[in-house]
């Protein structure tokens, strides 16, 4: 029997940085909507409660801008869509 | 005492029946041209801008940018063509109540008139350069007519929100 060290291999992971890494949906102050737009959005595009909308609106009102929803890159892709199609000004980046 | 006037009462088949003055309604049939003349607008246009904004910020992702654009440009302005058409199908349809001029909205208008308001608003609030204080408007200002018009169609908005949020 041999005592000698058995040397455990890590697997190699290659991880794709740049399509692995989740993407953040992001809502932008502006000054036309109005916040009860706002939250009627969220609350119809996101299925959020009246709750949890108003307190992402208000986030949005006081710090400028929220994060509203996160996923992989088409996911957000089509969130940020669906908000411009409801005329609120979406970005998206990648999560820090 | 009469029960408090409301511009927007529960209709048939969960839709809502709005009721304009014959000057409002002339107002409001003068806004699709104002909202097509920004979809025909080049992209550049600030107007096109705030209608249609990037969703990338980060230059690195300019080619992803494009190939979202090319992707659903198409579908979010046959969608607003498509509320477009429902707004000016329910102006078309106004009917007189004794003073007022009432239309039955359904469900899909409601949704329609919901996004057109609030696209005028964006598209005339972004050329008048709005900001979130509500200020005294000059009246011999050339845009005063414009800021009457953005303000009632604020509250307009809003009243409808109200109606939808109950």
């Amino acid at each position: 029997m041999t005592t000698a060290p058995v040397e455990i291999r890590e697997p190699e992971i290659f991880e794709d940085t740049t399509s692995d890494r989740p993407w953040m949906v992001i809502v932008w102050n502006d000054p036309v909507n109005l916040m009860t737009y706002v939250v009627y959005v969220f609350q119809k595009l996101f299925g959020y409660s009246r709750a949890k909308a108003t307190k992402l609106m208000r986030q949005v009102h006081e710090e400028g801008r929220a994060v509203v929803a996160d996923g992989s890159r088409e996911k957000c892709e089509a969130d940020v869509a669906r908000l411009h199609a409801h005329g609120l000004w979406a970005t998206m980046e990648h999560d820090a | 005492m009469s029960p408090r006037w409301r511009r927007f009462r529960v209709g048939p088949d969960g839709g809502l029946i709005m009721s304009l003055a014959p000057q409002e309604l002339e107002v409001l049939r003068g806004l699709p041209d104002e909202l097509r003349a920004v979809f025909d607008a080049p992209a550049e246009d600030a107007g096109a801008v705030r209608l249609f904004p990037p969703a990338y910020l980060d230059p690195e992702e300019d080619e992803a940018e494009e190939m979202w654009k090319a992707m659903v440009h198409p579908d979010l302005l046959r969608q607003r063509l498509d509320a477009l058409e429902l707004v000016v199908g329910a102006l078309a349809r106004a009917t007189p109540n004794k003073e007022w001029r009432e239309i039955a909205l359904t469900p899909d208008d409601v949704q329609a008139w919901l996004g057109v308001l609030n696209d005028t608003r964006l598209v005339l609030g972004t050329r008048l350069g709005v900001t979130e204080d509500e200020p005294d408007i000059d009246p011999t200002s050339p845009d005063a007519a414009a800021f009457n018009v953005y303000y009632w169609l604020t509250h307009l908005q809003g009243e409808l929100i109200d109606a939808l949020l109950g």
